[in-house]
């Protein structure tokens, strides 16, 4: 019989870490995409009229990048069961070709019988957390699927 | 001038939402995400679903909606907005062909040193009333005439 997938994991495991970049293109992209076309997002005039630095990141789109990191890791999308965040900091996102980057990583914080895991996400730019209280509950599959 | 919280428990008219092939892959393309489930139905299928699947935060384009309908009815410009916090329990996937209605209510107004925090829950159900998502979600509201301090979102 092969082993649950859980029965591999650990508190405090950090299943996966990757650093996505963000620039002005891709939050044009998401404007468009999502339809959420707030000008803080592509407007440094507007942004700085309210009071930001800079034009800043969609707070959903760090949060789809982080839950990117969940996705590349489960293989199926459905498999995210929850998934919240707090967005503790804006993401300046620079007018320049290189962007910001956003590192994350996904540590396990509770194994349970019923096939669930649920991870803590550490998100940062610059050594600072944008986003907190970052957390998801994930279903496993009973084997791992084979790797790519 | 604050919200007045007279408006808590507002409800506003479902908003329907059909989930289609091309929105799924712009989505899943803007976030650089190729996961081949957003695009490939036999992917999607290896998995277990009938057909490919939406990102998880994809569901947020169909919130939003409400968040639309509620802000033009309490005169709030997009803006002054700012997103403080957003949390997902998901029922079922959303798929290719996938008809949800999308319930918006204003569960909370609470002033905070001048701004408002609104609290929202939107209830996704399927065509058959059986749950999809529930969004729930906090946005501060600046007042009108601000010009400084700091956010995020």
């Amino acid at each position: 019989m092969t082993e649950r997938v859980t029965e591999q994991l650990a508190v405090g495991d950090v299943v996966a870490d990757h650093t996505y970049w963000i620039t002005r293109e891709n939050l044009v992209r998401y404007a468009g995409a999502s339809g959420d076309f707030n000008p803080i997002h592509w407007n440094e005039r507007v942004a700085t009229s309210v009071g930001l630095p800079n034009v800043i990141a969609h707070g959903m789109l760090t949060m789809g990048l982080a839950g990117r990191l969940l996705t590349d890791w489960l293989g199926d999308p459905a498999a995210v069961v929850e998934y919240g965040v707090r967005f503790a900091r804006p993401v300046v996102v620079p007018d320049d070709d290189i962007g910001v980057a956003v590192r994350v990583a996904a540590a396990v914080t509770e194994v349970r019988d019923d096939g669930l895991v649920a991870l803590e996400l550490t998100v940062k730019v610059d050594e600072q957390k944008v986003l907190t209280q970052a957390r998801a509950l994930c279903r496993l599959p009973a084997e791992r699927p084979s790797e790519p | 001038m604050p919200i007045d919280p007279s408006v808590v428990g507002r409800v506003y008219p479902p908003q329907i939402y059909e989930v289609s092939r091309e929105k799924i892959r712009e989505f899943a393309e803007a976030i650089g995400d190729a996961n081949p489930a957003y695009v490939d139905t036999a992917a999607a299928r290896g998995y277990g679903h009938g057909d490919v699947v939406a990102p998880p935060t994809f569901v947020m384009i169909i919130v939003m909606n409400g968040f639309d309908l509620l802000m033009k009815d309490l005169g709030i410009e997009f803006a002054r907005v700012v997103h403080v916090d957003q949390r997902f329990t998901y029922s079922r996937s959303l798929r290719v062909g996938s008809r949800v209605e999308a319930t918006t209510r204003l569960d909370g107004v609470r002033a905070v040193a001048g701004n408002d925090l609104l609290k929202i829950r939107t209830e996704v159900r399927d065509e058959n009333d059986a749950d999809v998502c529930l969004s729930e979600a906090t946005l501060l509201v600046r007042p009108e005439d601000v010009d400084g301090g700091d956010a995020s979102d």
